[in-house]
Order: structure tokens, then sequence, then C-alpha cells
């Protein structure tokens, strides 16, 4: 009596050249990730970004990096898990992010090259000249609002006040009306002053070297610390020169640390630098302007693509002769802006 | 109906200047160390330590005298570290009794503590002085304890008890005997009554309550039936309790002023350690610590550290105090150190099997702090938006980790986000009709597809903080093909144009 298992292992045997271990189904390993919110992305990710590795977001300002970034926090967030956001060139806007749905209670924000002379909201004082200001001395008379004690007197002067307000150069003087020389008054205007403490000087940001550097030992810290389920590194305004100056071995260490505290890293870049450290490549493309209003900006619809992904399985271990079918690896969707309101 | 029974404890710490000194200086300990008091020429040796006493040096010496021993190390008194250790001790006895009195003397600490009921909390006397002793050698003083029925007797035989045995308790009927053997000098006696005694040959308590009682009235007066009485152990006593405050306060002056921080630290240690010691006491741990260091020069230098989670963890202090000292150095030498603490209560964190990992409240304070010496004070929390229309409507507070469940409503549609430039950049604009044609921006020209605008934005009416400025919503495209879509406001007060935000 033959037993099944070693049917199949003959099976096997003779198949081995062709197909290798034609029977026995291939071990699964599951990867988690975690949805970015984005369905048409989500789908093309099989789930989302991956949990535990470093990912990078590559594209060229407006492409879309950052909202794709954001919406990934707020669905990490709503987890009530905790993030972090290392804001390499100090352009994260909270309210955008609270936006999307990202708690900030649940987000930690490291601004970096921010010196000490902060830069303060522009905003100028306006005040009223004191006369302005100060309440019309009290009149006096038995009515309280003439010149005199009687009201006969109550009108002396309306003419004068009349013509006076009505600017006389307007008004084309009627033939025989007794023409009064005006004589032009000389009006002193007391220039609006602003107060000037409250601008302060804008300190430019330090090199972008030193921001990066700040940031990267800051994503080290807080890689050291732990805890933090999603770490993005803002570095979509730097030049790509600054960001591939990074040596290789610190995207190395960051995709190790980030296995053991199993969180995601996000690399937001101009240009790719994480190499084979980044576990998740995905390229954004310039973004194409939604025209849906002719009054208000609508929003962007954001294309990315999947460039690089590490530990993708095949479907079988079947190696075929044909090119077998091939996943779709782009995807695009629409970001519309908060007061655009939905179509 | 039952009789109570009085039953007193007394704790008594000999050479208190020095002891108080001592306590927070364990690089001292294996000195021989005075304590002078008076002003500079007059100065005298008030109390000393063990190791000095063995060398010879007494009390009343006077400095010169001192200085012809090898190497002594001659401090002067600080009553504010007396009353410091004296709050300590009354603090720590007050945890074995509501009641305690304090009878503290001029070179010496004493007080008496009526432990009557409390044997089912703490035990019986002995054990009880066991652990009251314990938790006064942890505070660093060496003291002893008697127990006894009588306060006075308790009192007697603290004083003459010898540092070897630093613990008795006189069972109940034996006060007399066991106060026999002491020798008068515990009896603090004026000099008239100790030359008449030394005349009469009586040299202990035993002697003393042996003499007839009438007729020893009729020669000394009322005053010698007090002492009869005391050396007898039955003199009654009006107990007098003080209430002692809780405060968690430390203070050292140093010997010479120091500039290096990391130096100072070691005397941080030793300070924390008590106040964690004492906090821990009474299952307690610290809240927020203020370092007060009295400046070189007469001014002060003012600290507080406030992590997330009170902690009783004496390292991750040390670690928050030092990252915060180095952030923020005091300008001068430093003289002297006061450590203040508020007391919290310890942390009871339900960990749940499904909840979500987080960081750890201890380790988050000291990475935050590390953070903040890399990037900056005000550069590190989280963000909290406010009610406001201006630019920049948002504070950064402190972060701290979040619990119970977030409530925020994420949006079920894919929003755009802006990336705001800070400070914002200069771009030229050119207009056509009063709508923007092109403009260059950093060193590149854009032509504008669509301009959206303009949006005025003002100040608001309520305030007299004026803002005018246009937003301008801009779609525009490089000759090579670049998208940009950005916000640009124009200055309406000073016809300036800056881009501030791209839509990302």
């Amino acid at each position: 009596m033959v037993s099944a298992a070693t049917i199949r292992m003959q099976v096997e045997s003779a198949l081995a050249r062709k197909i290798p271990s034609a029977l026995t189904p291939q071990a699964k390993m599951v990867r988690p990730v975690a949805a970015t919110g984005i369905k048409a992305l989500d789908d093309v990710l099989r789930g989302g970004l991956p949990i535990g590795a470093v990912s990078e977001l590559v594209g060229p300002e407006c492409s879309g990096r950052t909202s794709l970034a954001l919406s990934f926090l707020a669905q990490v967030t709503q987890a009530g898990k905790v993030c972090a956001w290392i804001d390499v060139s100090n352009t994260f806007d909270p309210l955008s992010a609270a936006a999307i749905g990202v708690d900030l209670a649940r987000l930690l924000w490291v601004r970096c090259g921010v010196q000490a002379g902060r830069v303060e909201p522009t905003s100028r004082h306006f005040s009223l000249p004191e006369k302005y200001l100060a309440p019309p001395s009290i009149k006096k008379g038995l009515h309280g609002g003439g010149f005199g004690p009687h009201p006969r007197t109550e009108a002396n002067g309306l003419s004068t006040a009349v013509s006076g307000l009505l600017h006389p150069q307007a008004f084309a003087p009627r033939c025989a009306e007794p023409q009064r020389s005006i004589r032009p008054k000389q009006q002193t205007v007391e220039p609006v002053r602003y107060a000037t403490e409250r601008t302060v000087p804008v300190a430019r940001s330090s090199k972008p070297w030193t921001r990066m550097e700040q940031a990267l030992r800051s994503a080290d810290l807080l890689l050291q610390g732990g805890g933090f389920s999603a770490i993005v590194l803002d570095m979509g305004s730097l030049a790509p020169e600054f960001a591939s100056r990074v040596p290789l071995a610190t995207w190395h260490r960051y995709r190790l640390a980030s296995e053991r505290t199993q969180s995601s890293i996000l690399l937001l870049t101009q240009h790719p630098c994480a190499k084979s450290s980044a576990e998740l490549l995905l390229r954004l493309y310039p973004a194409a302007p939604l025209a849906d209003e002719t009054t208000v900006f609508t929003g962007i619809q954001p294309h990315a693509e999947v460039a690089r992904q590490r530990f993708t399985q095949n479907e079988s271990n079947v190696v075929s002769i044909r090119k077998p079918p091939q996943r779709v690896n782009t995807a695009s969707w629409q970001s519309r802006m908060t007061w655009a309101g939905r179509r | 109906m039952t009789q109570t029974t009085e039953v007193y404890a007394c704790l008594y710490a000999k050479e208190f200047p020095a002891q108080a000194l001592l306590r927070l200086r364990p690089d001292l300990h294996p000195k021989p160390c005075v304590v002078l008091e008076g002003k500079a020429p007059t100065q005298h040796v008030c109390s000393l330590n063990t190791k000095a006493r063995l060398l010879g040096m007494e009390r009343g010496m006077t400095r010169v005298e001192v200085d012809t021993f090898p190497e002594p190390v001659a401090l002067l008194r600080s009553p504010q570290s007396e009353a410091a250790t004296k709050a300590v001790l009354l603090e720590c006895a007050g945890a074995f009794s509501p009641r305690v009195e304090d009878r503290s003397e001029a070179n010496a600490f004493l007080c008496g503590i009526d432990i009557a009921g409390t044997k089912n909390l703490f035990g019986p006397p002995e054990m009880l002085a066991r652990n009251l002793l314990q938790r006064v050698r942890v505070l660093g003083i060496s003291a002893s304890v008697t127990v006894s029925t009588n306060l006075h007797a308790a009192v007697s035989l603290a004083k003459g008890l010898s540092r070897k045995t630093p613990l008795h308790v006189i069972a109940t009927g034996r006060e007399a005997a066991t106060l026999s053997v002491l020798p008068l000098s515990v009896l603090d006696l004026t000099e008239k009554q100790v030359e008449t005694f030394g005349l009469w040959g009586i040299h202990t308590l035993g002697m003393l309550a042996a003499l007839p009682e009438k007729e020893l009235v009729a020669r000394m007066g009322q005053e010698s039936r007090r002492l009869r009485q005391l050396s007898q152990g039955e003199l009654p006593h009006l107990f007098q309790p003080v209430e002692p405050t809780f405060t968690l306060e430390e203070r050292a002056e140093l010997d010479s002023p120091v500039e290096i921080l990391e130096s100072l630290l070691f005397g941080l240690g030793v300070m924390l350690e008590q106040l964690i010691l004492r906090a821990k006491a009474r299952i307690l741990s610290l809240a927020s610590v203020t370092v007060t260091l009295t400046l070189d020069g007469g001014g002060t230098h003012t600290r507080t550290v406030r992590p997330a989670l009170p902690t009783t963890d004496k390292q991750l202090w040390i670690k928050l105090l030092h990252l915060d000292l180095e952030a923020h150095p005091p300008s001068a030498a430093i003289v002297g150190v006061m450590l203040h603490a508020e007391p919290g209560s310890t942390t009871k964190m339900q960990l749940g099997l499904f909840s979500p990992q987080l960081p750890e409240a201890s380790r988050l304070d000291v990475t935050l702090a590390r953070i903040r010496a890399v990037v900056g004070e005000d550069c590190v929390g989280r963000a909290v938006l406010q009610d406001t229309h201006a630019a920049e409507a948002f504070r950064v507070e402190p972060f701290t980790v979040p619990t119970g469940e977030s409530v925020v409503p994420t949006s079920p549609h894919s929003r755009a986000s802006m990336r705001q430039l800070r400070p914002l950049e200069t771009a030229s604009v050119t207009l056509q009709h009063a709508r923007p044609t092109y403009f260059y921006f950093r060193e590149k020209r854009y032509n504008v597809e669509h301009a959206y605008g303009p949006w005025v934005v003002s100040g608001d009416w309520w305030n007299p903080t004026l803002w005018g400025a246009e937003q301008w919503d801009l779609v525009a495209r490089a000759q090579d093909g670049a998208m940009l879509c950005c916000c640009m406001m124009r200055d309406v007060l000073q016809n300036r144009w800056q881009m501030a935000a791209l839509y990302d």
C-alpha cells in the first residue's frame, strides 16, 4: 500500500526540474501592514504601508506626499497610537493635519532649524488717535443737545456745518448764491503708526545640513525611546543633494530600529535616498489640479506608482513560460480641499 | 473600662549640628569633622563626629587648637540645615504616631513619641523601636531609641545609653532599676546641685533615688523632689504634641563655588535620594522638583522639572535635572543648592493586553529633553489649534502621552494638505488686469494657469490687531513642466507678494 505522501514525493521529484515543489503549498509569510486610508492606494499596496519597516514617498513639490502621509497618520492616531512628525524644513501645517483627521494630541511635532529669534506672525497693531476715543465734553443747556438755553438757537450754525460737510468743490455753486470764500484749511493728519515691536526681523532658518542633522538625531532618539507607531521624516522641501548626502548606514540603522520597535518610518523626499533599506518605494508624480469650480481651488489628483516593494510573494511557485499577469502598480485618487465640498 | 497604659518612645540624636551637616555629605564621613560656632576670631567647636573625638578633639576647642590636628575638616554651624534635619526626623517619627513632642536641646535632637495603642499596627515596642531606628539610619542620622511607660525615664535612659546599644526597652515597673546605674549628668543639674551631690558622694541615679524624700526636700528645696522622681522614673509628664509638617525640602551649602555642573550632580543625587526616601515612606512619589541654586554674588537660579508622571526613579530625576540645567545653565558659580519637591500620587498604570503600544512615560521624558537640547526649547511638542483666522493659528504645548480613545473623526474623503513656508518666501509677480499671470519663485518662472482669489483676510474687528492681506490660490506651471499649486499672500499694506504655502 503506497501512502499518499509517498505518491506526492514521487510526483514532486519527477517534476522537480520543471516545477519545484509542485504539490507543496508555498509557505506564507504574513507581513503586517497599516492602511493609508486611501482605498485606491491600499488596494495597490495590498493593505497599506508596511509596519516595522522604512517606506519612502518620493515626489516633487505638490505631488500629494504630505497629504498621503497625513492620511496614514490619521489612521494610526485613530487606533489610539502615537506618532511623530520630524519636520526638517518646518513646513508642517497643523490646521490641514487636523482637517485630514490626525489627532494632534497624539502627534509629536519636532521642528528643526527654528532659530532662537522666532518668526512672529506678521500682524500689526492699529489704534485710533486718542482724540477719537475720548468722549466729547457734555454740552450745557436745558435740552442737552443744543448750544443755547433756548430751542430756537439749536439750529445755529447748522448751515455752515452742512456746507462744511459737503465738500465745496464737489458741488457747483448756484449762480445767485453768495459764495463764502473758503480758505483751504491745512489739515494735519497724524500718520498711522504701526507698533513695530511685534514684527521681529525674520530669522532665516539655519542651513539645510544643520537641520538635517538635527532631524536625524531626533529620529535616532525617538527610535531608541520606542513606542511611536509611526515616525515621519519630512524632507520634502529639501533639495535632493542634501537628502542623498546622508550615509546609507543611517537608513540601515533606522530599518533595524523600526523592525525592533515595530514602528513605520515614512521618508518624504524629492529623490529616493534610502535605497535598499526602504521596504517600499512609492513614487508620486506631479499631481493634476482639479478644476471642478471656477472660483475656488478644489484640490489635486495625485498619481502614485509602486516603484519597488521588497518581499512581494508570487501567487504560485510555478515558473511559467509565459509572462505571468502583472499586478497594477499605479494608483490615482483625488485629494480635495476642506472647503471644496463633495462632488 | 479598660485602663490605657502610657507607652513612650524617645528618639535621641547626639552631636546634632555635626550630624545635620554631614547627613548630605557622605564624602566627609571618613574624615574628622568639627562644627564651629560663634564669630570669626572667637570660634569654638560645638559639635564633632566620632573620628574627630577619637583623634582627641573636644567640644569647646578654639579654631587654633583644632588646626593643630592633622587634616581637620572645620564646618560652620548651619541653623537652616539643622532645622531641615529636625523637620525630617520629626516627620519620620510622625510616621509611627500622630503624637510627637519635640524636646530638642542645644546640641542634641530629642523627641518623645506617644506609641500607646500602636501594637496592632507596628508590633510590640521592640519591633517599633527597631523599625524607627532603621528609618532614621536610612535618613543618614545615627540615633538611639528607648521605650518606657514614663517619658522622663525614656529620655534619661536615651541620654545615658552607650553608642553600642542604641535600643533599649524598659519593662513596666523596672524603671528605677534600669535608671539606677546611670550617672547624674543625664539630669541637667545646676552647678550648685552638682557640687552638693558631689560632696554627698551621690554619683548615680540609683543613689539619688535611695535618698529619703523629706530630708532631701528639707535640704535642697522642692526642685530636689522632682530630681528624685526623675531618678526613680516616676515623674509625671504632660505631653505637648507638635504637628510635624510634611515639606519635601533639602538644602546644602557648598564649601567652595562650583562652576562645573557635573560635580554638582553627585550632591544632587544624595539629596534626591533623601527626598525620594521620605516620599516613599508615605507611599508618594515626586511630581516636580524645583532646584534653587544660590549663585556666587547673591543671585539665585531656579529651575523646575516636572515629568509627565510622578516618579521615584532617582536616575531619571538626575538625568532630567542634568538636561534641564545644561539647557539653562546658571550665570555664575554655584555656592548653595536647595531642592524642593512636590509630592504626587504614585502612578498606577493599567496595562491592557490589547492596548496599543505607547511610549513609556519616563523614557519619553528623557527622550523629549534630549531632543529639546538638539532642536531648541519650543520646537518639540504637540500642536494645539487656536480659534482665530490669523496665520499660524496654533501653539505648541509639551507632549504627553494621552490616555483614552481618540475622539477626532477622520474625514471619509481624501483631503489635500498644505505645506506652510516659514518664513514666507518672496516671489515677484506680474499682474495683468489685476490678476497674476506669471511669477518667479525660487529662481524659476511659472506661468499661472488658474488664479483663484483674491480672498481678503483682515484682522479681528474686535481687536486692534490688523493683518490686511489678500490670499491667492494659484495653479502654475514652469517651462520644464513642473506643476505648482500654491497659496500666495499679497500684503495689502506694503503691496508685497509672498509665497505662503504649497498644496501637497
